[in-house]
């Protein structure tokens, strides 16, 4: 498997994880910050470190079994994967950019645009590391 | 009508080129063994630029590595 192909493998699994526990167990207990919009604050940059400090670990120890791999600079085929993915994560990250942005400021709370905001970001970063997991493990002619 | 795919012949060049690994050829032409993998397999269209570099490394045409044929 290809070292970037793990990184891949490393963010997406990390961040359903961590956003699982958000969204399912953390958020839910401050019932959002709907009560005190200070508490999205703290549960989420919790949620976000803890999710940042695995990543960084997760690399660490992905690179140094790769070792050479590790070092080396992303080829086509990398660059090709990642522009596919972040292209696809883009389409979804706008949808979500316009339902906060556009719709739900007519309709809904601030707490509620703020956790659908952060929702829509995480989604949009989930579907651009399963394009590029599907890239690598199915192929894709760039 | 079936359907016309780009196939390769760097396994068999890699072959007669003493069993060049994947990795040696990845090297030569700047790529990572799994992306040599991913040519051979058809999994990937490498650019113009890499496609004549893996030429380069056998030694031959570019179209006696890379034929636009029936796929399988």
């Amino acid at each position: 498997m290809a070292f970037r192909e793990k990184i891949a493998w490393l963010t997406l699994g990390t961040m359903l994880v961590a956003y699982g526990v958000y969204f399912g167990v953390v958020g839910p207990s401050v019932d959002f910050g709907a009560r005190r919009m200070l508490d999205i604050v703290w549960t989420f940059g919790l949620v976000a470190t803890a999710h940042a400090v695995a990543m960084i670990v997760g690399s660490i120890v992905i690179a140094v079994m790769a070792t050479k791999e590790a070092s080396a600079r992303a080829d086509e085929r990398d660059r090709a994967i990642t522009r596919r993915g972040a292209t696809v994560g883009y389409y979804v990250l706008i949808l979500g950019m316009i339902l906060v942005g556009v719709v739900m400021p007519f309709t809904e709370p601030a707490w509620k645009i703020v956790n659908t905001a952060l929702l829509a970001i995480v989604i949009a970063e989930a579907v651009c590391q399963i394009v590029v997991l599907l890239s690598y493990r199915r192929g894709w002619h760039g | 009508m079936a359907e016309r795919r780009l196939t390769n012949t760097i396994r068999t060049l890699r072959f007669h080129a003493g069993e060049m690994t994947q990795a040696e050829l990845g090297e030569r032409i700047g790529v990572t063994r799994q992306t040599v993998a991913a040519i051979e397999q058809g999994k990937y269209s490498p650019t113009l630029e890499t496609a004549f570099k893996i030429a380069d490394v056998f030694g031959v045409r570019l179209d006696e590595v890379f034929q636009w044929g029936e796929g399988v």
